[in-house]
């Protein structure tokens, strides 16, 4: 028997066995769900609030806020009340005596408490009051529905700050010292740890924008594409844009939250609007709904209007008391905020380059005096102030005088009436350049229609610059009137559009993953929805109908980059800026030999000639234009902007930014501009911009102080560098329309105003100065040419029907495109051309008459 | 919004409804459970064991694995048949669409309830299509097998991409992420609602119900 002797042999039994039991099972470490905030159910409404409670400065200053809401709620009506039924006028106006039976002898004084009713006549007179009671329990609902809002949103917004303060370890102290771009980073950085998008390991820029801006940028997108009825034509009036609160926030109850509204929440249509099959009944559905709303708006008027007059009574009454001047000063009127914002542009940054933009604005609009109306101030000024100066002189000697019936009154009356007269008579030392300062203002509010250039001067600019920046006094006034208006405005404007604005919807609505439903145009895409006329050419496949107007597209594209260094754009859209910087480039290389005429003078130019300068760089840039530039190479951005520094500027400049400047590139190009000292006086701003978007990339790596400042300095940089961006695209825009004829429109009409008003518009093309290319249709019915199709073709809702027969709505919808639905495509492409070939058997009467009546009327 | 979302479509005959329809709920739930959790005192856990089974069809061809838990099946067989006399109620060839939808919740303070949050829904439309004869009959068991065998492997191939599941809870929080209810399996928290077609759209309750949140929203 041979002995195995292998080396395989059994094992000591080193452990012992366990029984079965929960030893030998895998035992796992739960992580919990430590933070409250992984997988949030509405970002949207989440990212709103972040959005306002920064906005608003943290949380108590909020609760502070909407608190004093409410009492002034419960005030303003109380005081109404009060002043109606309690008080006793006779006594006030001293046409009775108080009745003190113990004051006989002695003169009597009235005080005030004597001239309030007893309390229980006053309650009697209000119980007996039925109308007073009305209003009341109205007031007291509204009241309570306000309340309930305050609680919810105090509760919403606990929420939000614990988020700031435990995610974001932000303090609340510390909360106006940040940027929104600051909190912004912070956020996309939390991301990667909580995962509060399950869509995306990564939040970008464009995906928290989205979702704050969702609905405003469908509303600017609509207002770009003169979409919704808020420009008329009167007859004594002449173009009149009526675009108030109460209408806003009827269109914004009627497409995006109200009941039976095309959204089904915040973040996406509903799906049978965005299938082409059916629009023409849901186009009938959304109009029968704007007819119900209307009607309720109709119901509601008298009370609105109270509520509107009473509070406006409150609110601006002393303010007018207090300086007469206010109600001649203007605003940006609502239209023009929804016409000058980007797209994904946040309030505050729209608040921002308006504001800078209207000192600007108001002494241009300063600039139109009316001669005859100077003449005729300064003569009732002269009488007034007389009889003042001799009243005012009376009182001085004897003080008496005040006590003379009407006497105060007449003092206040004249001094209102000089105030208003004076505001009339241009100031002699002044000096007016309406084309200059025209330019300062479109480096702030960046948009403008082509014919304002060069036409300055011209009073018909001044009226469309009004519709934008208009009179605070009008502004009320509209604000007053609108509860009236409105529901005429929605039953007979706004319901004939019902089929467009279904289209628009289904058109110009992408589904973005981790976003939901957005705007299409907010995608900011050149390729989709470029203008031909702003650069985009060659690199757009827009047909007319999905182009932005006022290139809208590339501005925002542009403002979006610069304002968010960070964000990486699609391909198309990095091409576009690149192409476009280096055309900067280009063109500053020349500038440095000594072509001053060049674009890129000229918007130097227009920032330096504001006589107020309004930032850092606007100081910076006042330093003379001339010699050479210094350049310094940098990787990544090749290209600079020609805006000359003066040195001693530039130094303080640096002098502030070089401590907190973390990128290498700032600190070496800084430090020998610095070395250069005064013998080279200049810089190039888009250098400085440039590196600044280094900077504000790099400084999240800095300490957070460093890292705060340094954004608060660079987003003003941001700001100019948009400005001078604006100008410039503005300035190759006006020499590519030079050379094609294009089709820019100031404001497109809609069907009707178009088709009704044709002959007073081909009146006004005598008298107006509009653009070479300025196309409506009264020039379109006489010339018929070759431009005729192209623009009938683009503006594909104002052909006038009379002018070419060519208008059937079958034509003009077969060149919509369909938006992002390409499940759709097919069945909405054929849908579209459907009712060319006769569609009319297809489709059941009613439907079709208000298809015809869309198209025709 | 912030969840993702699958849909499936399937046409089939009205007697092989219910058997597609489990089929399909079944091997998402297989995947989107576990096996009981069994918490100890330092804070870890582990896994208790999960049993499957294979199931044939009577009328497709086609077998299918899903969790041995007769109480699951118990469930999910309740809404199937729910949904499937639904159909047949709704007339001959009806469409519908059923969803089963996996959600956490999250506990909110006092004046709120507690919320329910999606994070995953699967809506599967269900075509019902009516066969002339035997024949027809034959092939489309057949069809209708192939079909749901892709559709397994479509469904396999989602799951085992790396996208948000929610972490694992720990003790105190197990029933906001899992249904714990079940005595054998564990599975995510779910939900299954069904719609037929001609009811498609808001129900009247949602509606009032947003009208509410909208009204209070600021």
């Amino acid at each position: 028997m041979a002995h195995f002797d292998t080396e395989y042999q059994r094992l000591e039994v080193s452990y012992n066995d366990s029984p079965p039991g929960e030893e030998d099972m895998l035992v796992h470490v739960p992580e919990g769900s430590k933070s409250l905030w992984h997988h949030i159910e509405n970002l949207d409404l989440f990212f709103q609030r972040v959005y306002n409670l920064h906005q608003k400065n943290g949380f108590t200053c909020m609760l502070l806020g909407e608190i004093f809401e409410l009492v002034q709620l419960v005030f303003v009506v109380a005081f109404t009340v009060f002043l109606a039924n309690c008080v006793d006028y006779d006594i006030l106006f001293a046409n009775k005596m108080v009745n003190h039976t113990h004051h006989l002898h002695e003169s009597i004084k009235v005080t005030l408490p004597d001239a309030f009713l007893p309390a229980n006549v006053c309650s009697a007179r209000i119980r007996n009051n039925v109308v007073v009671i009305f209003i009341m329990v109205i007031a007291g609902v509204f009241w309570l529905h306000r309340l309930i809002k305050f609680i919810y949103n105090i509760c919403c917004y606990w929420e939000i700050r614990s988020f700031y303060i435990n995610a974001l370890k932000i303090s609340m102290a510390d909360l106006p010292y940040f940027t929104w771009q600051e909190v912004q980073a912070r956020i996309i950085e939390i991301q990667k740890e909580h995962q509060m998008c399950i869509h995306k390991k990564e939040l970008t820029e464009l995906d928290i924008y989205h979702r704050i801006l969702r609905f405003k940028n469908y509303m600017v997108a609509m207002v770009n594409k003169s979409l919704l009825p808020i420009r008329y034509r009167l007859p004594m009036l002449g173009d009149v844009i009526f675009y108030t609160r109460g209408l806003k926030y009827n269109f914004e109850l009627i497409f995006f939250w109200g009941p039976g509204s095309l959204f089904e929440n915040e973040w996406s249509l509903k799906p049978e609007y965005k299938r082409g099959g059916n629009r023409l009944e849901l186009a009938d559905k959304l109009s029968a709904r704007i007819l119900w709303i209307g009607i309720a708006n109709f119901l509601l008027c008298p009370i609105i209007l109270i509520w509107q007059i009473l509070y406006a009574f409150f609110s601006y009454t002393e303010v007018i008391k207090r300086e007469p001047g206010s109600l001649g000063a203007r605003c940006w009127s609502l239209y023009g905020r929804c016409y000058l914002r980007h797209f994904n542009e946040l309030d505050h940054e729209l608040m921002s380059r308006l504001s800078k933009g209207y000192k600007a604005s108001s002494k241009y609009m300063n600039c139109f005096m009316s001669p005859l109306l100077t003449v005729v101030a300064k003569n009732v000024a002269f009488f007034a102030g007389s009889i003042l100066a001799v009243l005012i002189s009376l009182t001085i000697y004897d003080e008496d005088v005040l006590a003379v019936e009407h006497v105060l009154t007449t003092i206040t009356l004249l001094g209102v009436c000089i105030t208003i007269c004076r505001s009339f008579i241009p100031d002699k030392h002044m000096v007016f350049c309406p084309e200059q300062l025209l330019k300062v203002i479109l480096a702030h509010i960046h948009y403008m229609p082509d014919h304002w250039q060069g036409n300055a001067h011209r009073y018909e600019t001044r009226d469309e610059f009004s519709q934008l920046f208009q009179y605070k006094a009008v502004f009320i006034l509209e604000e007053l009137l609108s509860p009236v208006i409105t529901p005429f405005i929605l039953i007979f404007c706004l319901r004939r559009k019902s089929l467009e604005i279904i289209d628009f919807f289904r058109n110009f609505t992408v589904e973005v993953v981790g976003v939901g439903d957005t705007c299409s145009f907010a995608q900011m895409d050149v390729r989709q929805h470029g203008h031909p006329a702003w650069m985009s050419a060659g690199k757009t496949e827009a047909s007319i109908y999905q182009q932005a107007e006022d290139g809208k597209t590339e501005l925002s594209l542009m403002h979006f980059a610069i304002t968010n260094p960070r964000w990486q754009p699609p391909r198309e859209s990095t091409h576009f800026i690149s192409q476009l910087k280096e055309k900067v480039q280009r063109e500053a290389a020349n500038c440095q030999q000594g072509m001053a005429e060049k674009h890129l003078f000229s918007s130097i130019q227009s920032i330096q000639s504001e006589s107020e300068p309004h930032s850092l760089i606007a100081n910076l840039l006042v330093g003379p234009p001339s010699l050479t530039s210094f350049q310094y190479a940098q990787e990544g951005h090749g290209a600079h902007h020609s805006s000359h520094i003066g040195s001693s500027d530039v130094a303080s400049a640096l002098r502030s930014l070089s401590p907190l400047s973390t990128s290498q590139h700032l600190r070496g190009s800084f430090s020998s501009t610095l070395a250069k000292g005064e013998g080279t006086p200049l810089i190039t701003a888009r250098g400085l911009a440039g590196s600044t978007t280094d900077t504000r990339t790099a400084s999240s790596g800095s300490s957070a102080w460093e890292g705060q400042l340094t954004s608060m300095v660079l987003s003003e940089y941001a700001s100019n560098e948009m400005s001078i961006h604006a100008v410039y695209m503005h300035e190759l825009h006006k020499q590519q329309v030079r050379t094609e004829p294009a089709r820019h429109v100031w404001h497109r009409q809609d069907s009707d105003d178009s088709s009704e008003s044709a002959p007073e518009d081909s009146e006004a093309n005598r008298t107006l100065p509009r653009s070479a290319t300025f196309p409506f249709p009264g020039a379109l019915s006489r010339q018929e040419g070759s431009t005729a199709p192209m623009v009938g073709q683009r503006r594909y809702g104002c052909t006038p029907d009379g002018a070419s027969g060519t208008s059937r709505p079958g034509s003009r919808m077969s060149r919509l495109p369909m938006g992002g639905w390409t499940e759709d495509v097919q069945a909405g492409r054929h849908h579209d051309t459907v009712p060319e070939e006769g569609s009319d058997d297809e489709q059941p009467p009613q439907i079709h008459k208000v298809y015809k009546s869309v198209g025709y009327i | 919004m912030n969840c993702r979302s699958q849909v499936l479509e399937v046409s089939v005959e009205g007697r092989q409804v219910d058997e597609a329809m489990l089929a399909l709920l079944h091997t998402i739930l297989l995947h989107r459970s576990t096996g009981k959790f069994h918490y100890k005192k330092e804070g870890t856990y582990s896994i208790g064991t999960v049993g499957i089974q294979d199931i044939d069809c009577d009328f497709i061809d086609f077998t299918f694995v899903r969790l041995s838990s007769d109480e699951l099946d118990r469930a999910i067989r309740k809404a199937v048949g729910e949904f499937k006399d639904a159909l047949r109620s709704s007339g001959n060839d009806g469409a519908g669409q059923i969803s089963l939808e996996f959600y956490q919740k999250k506990k909110s303070r006092w004046p709120f309830s507690d919320e329910c949050i999606p994070w995953e829904v699967w809506s599967i439309k269900v075509n019902v299509v009516n066969l002339a004869n035997e024949q027809e009959r034959q092939i489309c068991r057949e069809k209708v097998g192939e079909k749901l065998g892709e559709k397994v492997i479509n469904i396999v191939e989602v799951i085992n991409r790396h996208e948000y599941l929610p972490k694992m809870p720990t003790q105190s929080e197990v029933d906001n992420v899992f249904d714990t209810s079940l005595k054998d399996v564990q599975p995510y928290l779910y939900k299954i609602s069904f719609q037929i077609t001609d009811s498609l759209g808001t129900s009247v309750s949602t509606t009032m119900r947003r009208l509410i949140k909208d009204t209070l929203a600021l």
